[in-house]
């Protein structure tokens, strides 16, 4: 073994072994030497016998040396060492190649840490595959929040589940400092760590006492916010924070992995299942979540619920009856949506490190031809095939490995980019290099050499080369080169695939802007305002406090008009409801299902939505109303009949039954990109977490906003205003997902279509080169200039067009994968189409143009002269 | 030099390794005291190429049946020493009995008890 070691240092370090040799070598020569001087020669006489008698020294120290150095080892360190040698000498050839390397692997492995962040790599909890989402399912609402006693009775009677709990969130403002601080509070059902699998990083889990009601009041810090507010000190145990009416003490600090899962949430406490409102079978108000138990799958999880809720069923016909349990594998839930968008993103990346390669390639197959020359020589001093192929690759593998490294840092910058572009992305967060990234690097430049490298290597490297050495120099009269350009037109082909798609999704996103969304989103400012659960439970003073709010908005100078709702219009979100009609309704009647929302009364004349008849809620009023949309209206009730009737939710008790006061204008309430839908308004809002305000202005909604903050300040101090921002922008945040896929393709496009140019340029201009013999000698002999151009010109153009072609057939299967997300034009739309055609052929001139008149301005008696 | 000796006897391929071994059985050597070792003992006879020699010895090292170290010669200059490892004793005892039977194989066939003709 130390042998082994030996040999490899010797391979490395040949000028120890080397010295050692000598020195052995030297002392039998002088020890010769000795030995004939002690015969009777003289000291010069002795020498030159000694030295004859040797032999050839150094031929000597080379095989000697040979028994002691792993072979294998030293032939790729020479490899290495000639080919950065070749390399120093080319320097802008290799500039190049290691940039446009380091573009195509970098990006792959930014795209490829984004993949592995947020779909590959498991939650940051132990055996977090267990952890599945818990929902409530029925027919009639799409909610999947779980009533308390349900959750606790699931809890109890399953036998697949090591432990069911459950969360919801409201805002809370801390009240121990100047000013309120508003903070996400999270309220949690018993066994939350046990789900995670976790424990407080200091500090610890609730107790028994605080997890009835009554109890103490116990709270969790997060990680963030203990680092905020305490400086990460450990005496943030035992503090007392004030939310609202509430002290609670902290007994804990949660650890930092908790943020993966419940990003913005800033404290835990306990929701007792004792608690008197938990006790009702139709409040629903739990998220839930659930850790499995060891080797149990989701299905038999599915299965066993099932049962328990049949039990239940039995137990409370109304309304366990009509509600199943949902399980999910949480993972799942949190990345499932984004994946497809990941996964076409992904794909482009490596379709333009494929037009890299093919780039490269082309480089490298002129390169090749025009070293044909010291290949030969290679040959004829002994060279095997291998060895001349070997080094080439060498050369080329050492340019990938250098591709790589850069790559890695533009990886390393482009987790930035991502948390900058893709803000809700889930677990954008996790995204940075790890070990998997740099293998996954490495392998793509691996994958680059044999891809760019190996083809010019063996074809570099044809034994039939002894014609080359002995026309050194003569150039080829016909510049048949068809592997060249096939690379070209392969370049060419899928820059237009990807232009195709980029085209598509700029479309889309142009149109999503232009659509008219039934309400005018200018200078609307919108905001929050923090508020908790507990204050629902009066619903005449929370009804005030709304209104007292939006009188106080709307007397700020520069505020036309205030509103409050649920839900930001235009911005994606679904709420259908089934109602029934108090009037009747005939059996052959279609059900009644609309979006529903609820606003506050002056939400219309906010969002410039127009009201076609009837009238608005009034602002008092003893019965309850709402608008309903035009849509809704004709629908249902042919027109204006829909005014005056009252219609109520059968399935939920949040919604008493309402009379329909007046008819408004479309508008699309399920996103910009959804066909308006019949849609109704409650009217009147009571305070509660999630409202959504919303204020017109005269002039830029952001200006306003201090006064608006300062205002409600002083007529609800216990209360923060946060998320102040104009209207569009919640807009174009909702397709925030479809920007970033524009972005980035486009991106991938235009360099795709850069690099396709260039190798067009560069094949074209080394063609030129070779040709100029032939171009003199038919310039001599009476061709037209303007003939040479058109020739070269056209040579471009018909690659260009070949690959055109074959890019359009790529192009129908790459876009048919991306019709889900586009809107507004079809996958074949013939415009984009066009377009991208038309910049292909322009950029393919261009760059076909320069050297066909670099080919026209030769000198034929200069070039004939040269030989 | 060469014409003066007795004809030299060429050395058969892989004997320098089993004459080599044999030498360092004695004790450790230097290069130079191997060749003249075998010289001597051979009555002149067999004389090593020292283009041989030195790779026949890194050979034998890379293939652990000798071990190398420097030391002081006899004169007090730095020379490589040479000698036998316990694998290089098997390896000896094995390759010398080969030998002992081949050399007896062809003394048999040249030299047969009878005069018969084959």
């Amino acid at each position: 073994m130390r042998r082994w070691l030996g040999r490899l240092r010797n391979a490395v370090r040949p000028g120890r072994l080397g010295r050692d040799l000598e020195r052995e070598l030297r002392f039998h020569v002088a020890e010769r030497i000795e030995e004939l001087r002690d015969a009777g020669m003289s000291a010069e006489d002795a020498a030159r016998v000694a030295r004859r008698q040797f032999g050839n020294y150094t031929a000597q120290v080379e095989r000697t040396r040979d028994m002691d150095i792993a072979e294998g080892l030293d032939a790729t360190l020479r490899n290495v060492r000639l080919s950065l040698r070749a390399l120093a000498k080319s320097p802008g050839f290799s500039m190049t190649v290691v940039l446009t390397l380091a573009l195509g692997i970098g990006a792959n492995s930014a795209v490829f840490s984004a993949i592995n962040a947020v779909l590959l790599r498991p939650l940051p909890f132990p055996n977090s595959d267990r952890i599945v989402s818990v929902a409530q399912m029925q027919a009639k609402t799409p909610q999947p929040h779980i009533a308390p006693a349900r959750l606790e009775d699931w809890n109890r009677m399953n036998h697949t589940f090591q432990a069911i709990s459950g969360y919801y969130t409201q805002d809370d403002s801390e009240l121990s400092g100047d000013l309120p601080e508003k903070l996400t509070h999270a309220l949690v059902a018993p066994r939350f760590l046990e789900v995670w699998g976790i424990a407080p990083q200091i500090g610890r889990d609730f107790s028994p006492e605080e997890e009835h009601y009554g109890g103490p009041n116990a709270v969790l810090i997060s990680d963030r916010y203990w680092r905020r507010r305490f400086g990460a000190s450990p005496d943030a145990i035992g503090n007392t924070l004030r939310l609202g009416q509430t002290s609670y003490t902290v007994i804990g600090v949660m650890p930092a992995s908790m943020a993966f899962v419940q990003r913005n949430v800033d404290l835990w406490s306990v929701s007792a299942p004792d608690f008197p409102y938990a006790r009702s079978r139709d409040l629903t108000w739990f998220l839930g979540v659930g850790r499995l138990k060891a080797g149990v799958t989701p299905a038999q999880a599915r299965a066993d619920l099932a049962t328990v809720q049949a039990a239940l069923a039995r137990q409370y016909p109304k309304p366990d009856a009509e509600i199943r349990a949902g399980i999910e594998p949480l993972k799942e839930r949190t990345v499932g949506g984004v994946r497809e968008s990941l996964w076409v993103v992904f794909g482009s990346v490596t379709l333009l490190l494929l037009i890299a390669c093919t780039n490269i390639a082309a480089l490298l197959l002129s390169r090749a031809a025009s070293r044909q020359h010291e290949i030969a020589v290679r040959f004829s001093l002994g060279a095997s095939r291998a060895s001349v192929a070997a080094q080439l690759v060498t050369e080329v593998f050492l340019l990938a490995l250098a591709g790589a490294g850069v790559g890695l840092g533009l990886a390393a910058a482009a987790a930035r980019v991502f948390q900058v572009l893709a803000k809700d992305l889930p677990r954008v967060e996790e995204i940075g290099l790890d070990w998997r990234i740099v293998a996954y690097s490495l392998i793509c430049a691996v994958a680059a050499t044999l891809a760019c490298g190996l083809v010019p290597a063996i074809a570099g490297t044809r034994r039939s080369l002894a014609g080359s050495l002995a026309s050194a120099g003569r150039s080829q009269v016909s510049g048949r080169r068809p592997a060249q350009f096939v690379l070209v037109g392969v370049q060419v082909a899928l820059a237009v695939t990807l232009l195709a798609g980029a085209g598509l999704l700029l479309r889309s996103f142009q149109a999503l802007g232009r659509v008219a969304g039934g309400f005018d989103a200018d200078h609307v400012l919108t905001f929050r305002i923090s508020a908790s659960w507990g204050e629902t439970g009066d619903l005449k003073r929370s009804g005030q406090t709304v209104k007292r709010i939006l009188e106080a908005v709307a007397a700020v100078p520069g505020v036309e008009s205030s509103a409050a709702t649920f839900l930001l219009p235009g911005v994606p979100g679904t709420f259908p409801v089934e109602l029934s009609v108090a009037e009747g309704r005939a059996e052959s009647e279609p059900k009644i299902v609309a979006e529903s929302r609820i606003g506050s009364a002056g939400l219309f004349a906010t969002m410039r939505i127009p009201l076609l008849a009837g009238e608005m809620c009034p602002q008092e009023s003893n019965t309850p109303g709402m608008m309903v949309n035009r849509l809704f209206a004709n629908a249902y009730f042919g027109g204006a009949g829909a005014i005056g009737k009252h219609l109520g939710q059968p399935s939920s008790p949040y919604f008493p039954t309402a009379v329909v006061r007046g008819i408004v204008g479309d508008a699309r309430e399920r996103g910009l990109d959804h066909e308006p839908v019949p849609a109704i308004y409650y009217c009147g809002l009571i305070m509660q977490p999630g409202l959504y305000f919303l204020a017109r202005t005269h002039g830029n909604p952001m200006a306003l906003g201090e006064s608006v903050r300062r205002k409600l300040h002083e007529i609800e101090p216990g209360r923060s205003v946060y998320e102040i921002s104009p209207l569009t922008a919640h807009l174009s945040d909702a397709f925030a997902e479809n920007r970033l896929r524009t972005v980035l393709l486009t991106f991938f496009a235009l360099t795709a279509i850069a690099l396709a140019s260039v190798g067009l340029y560069g094949t074209l201009s080394y063609l030129v080169n070779v040709r100029q013999r032939e171009v003199g000698l038919r310039l001599a002999l009476g061709a037209l200039r303007a003939q040479i151009v058109r020739q070269f010109l056209a040579q471009g153009m018909r690659v260009s067009l070949a690959g055109c072609a074959a890019g359009l057939g790529l192009a129908g299967a790459f876009t048919k994968v991306l019709a889900g997300m586009l809107f507004g034009v079809s996958p074949w739309d013939a415009i984009t189409m066009t377009g991208v055609i038309a910049l292909v052929m322009a950029v393919s001139i261009a760059a076909s143009l320069l050297p066909a008149a670099r080919a026209a301005r030769v000198e034929p008696m200069q070039v004939l002269r040269e030989e | 030099m060469r014409n003066d000796a007795p004809s030299r006897v060429e050395l058969l391929q892989g004997t320098l390794d089993l004459l080599i071994l044999r030498t360092l059985l004695a004790g450790p050597a230097h290069g130079h005291a191997i060749a003249k070792h075998i010289q001597r003992t051979s009555e002149d006879l067999l004389q090593v190429e020292t283009g041989s020699l030195y790779p026949a010895l890194h050979r034998l090292e890379a293939k652990g049946w000798i071990a190398a170290s420097w030391e002081l010669s006899s004169k007090g200059k730095r020379a490589r020493f040479y000698r036998l490892t316990t694998a290089g004793r098997r390896q000896l005892a094995a390759e010398q009995s080969k030998w002992d039977a081949f050399a007896r194989a062809m003394a048999l066939i040249l030299n047969p008890a009878d005069q018969e003709a084959p």
